[in-house]
């Protein structure tokens, strides 16, 4: 029962992150502040359990599994937007072409050499 | 004979009401979807969860189901986003060596970069005209879904556009990280991760594990950051601007 176990661990600091959430009226979400907490927690006690890490592969897994139901929705959408799809559609393809270039260069700017030094690896 | 065409009338309003028809139609698509894109040659431009939103809006489609019931059957998979969320906890954990050698980099990086990842798309939308609704739907776009319906619950604008948003986001990102990566000599595993996450947060994120260990453990802190970053700051950003 180990895959279990692990997900009982995982769902214990979803709870605790939405706990926190609720309780000082935090505005980010259960799942990531469950996130960081356990592995804040996995560097106090010095590692994760097997059990833990089974469980969190075989979730990330299928990420995309969990995410489509949410994406698809994107179809069925209808005529509420009609005219603005132009202006969405510049906003999104141009906003994260940007934005890509400004993160690669604003990180290449800090680490002029990385490239050299990952290739000795 | 009637009777029997009657009851079959009724099936498949009797499946929709178990969430075992959404959550087969979704599995569907999704391996359908894995199929295609290896028949493909795993292009970076059609990513699995494309191919499988497309296919899956498809399927509802031809069966005449409509979203809403197909969305109340597959909670049983949105809830599993919260566990799973948790669970980026893990990698980001066991690659923490390598992200406490570029802890300086990636503090003065995150809150930037996820600044101008909203800022872009709001100003290029705000100039071409779009609504006030619309462009609260797409501030939150480089957020992780989860984070990014917290977000949309404070600023408003719709749910399935800011979906959408963050669908293509999430591939359109994947697509210029590759090229401008490539453009601009950049090619540390680590930095081209950070970059997937903090722009295309759980669907860079997926691209980055596709990549490697590292790029996966830099993607999901990339995207944890900047989702918590954005959390706090797009609400108070927005009022103040006067967008809402």
């Amino acid at each position: 029962m180990p895959l279990l176990r692990g997900f009982l661990t995982l769902l214990l600091f979803l709870m605790l992150g939405e706990a926190l959430r609720l309780l000082f009226q935090w505005p980010v979400s259960g799942g990531i502040i469950g996130m960081l907490l356990l592995s804040l927690w996995a560097m106090l006690s010095g590692g994760v359990r097997d059990d833990v890490a089974l469980a969190s592969q075989k979730l990330i897994a299928i990420l995309i599994v969990l995410l489509m139901p949410g994406v698809v929705g994107v179809f069925f959408l209808g005529n509420r937007f009609d005219g603005q799809w132009p202006a969405i559609a510049l906003a999104l393809v141009g906003g994260t072409f940007l934005s890509v270039l400004s993160t690669l260069a604003l990180l290449r700017l800090q680490l002029p050499d990385s490239s050299k030094a990952r290739s000795h690896d | 004979m009637t009777e029997l065409a009657e009851r079959f009338q009724q099936l498949l309003p009797h499946l929709l009401g178990t969430p075992a028809l959404a959550v087969l139609l979704t599995l569907i698509a999704y391996f359908l979807s894995l199929g295609i894109f290896r028949r493909l040659g795993q292009p970076a431009w059609c990513p699995p969860v494309l191919l499988a939103a497309v296919l899956l809006a498809a399927l509802l489609m031809l069966l005449a189901i409509d979203y809403r019931d197909y969305q109340q059957g597959a909670d049983w998979l949105t809830f599993l986003l919260g566990p799973a969320t948790v669970a980026l906890g893990v990698p980001l954990y066991q690659q923490f060596h390598h992200i406490r050698a570029l802890w300086r980099p990636i503090l003065i990086t995150i809150p930037l970069a996820a600044t101008v990842a909203a800022l872009y798309a709001l100003v290029i939308a705000w100039a071409l005209g779009a609504s006030g609704e619309v462009l609260a739907s797409l501030a939150p776009k480089s957020v992780t879904a989860p984070i990014a319906i917290g977000i949309n619950e404070q600023i408003g604008g719709s749910v399935s556009l800011l979906m959408g948003s963050l669908l293509a986001t999430g591939v359109l990102a994947s697509l210029f990280v590759e090229w401008l990566a490539r453009w601009l000599g950049v090619s540390d595993d680590r930095l081209i991760g950070l970059t997937l996450g903090i722009n295309g947060h759980a669907i860079g994120t997926v691209r980055a594990f596709e990549i490697s260990a590292i790029a996966g453990a830099f993607s999901s802190l990339g995207m944890g950051l900047t989702g918590v970053f954005t959390a706090l700051l797009l609400p108070f950003a927005l009022t103040t601007l006067g967008v809402i």
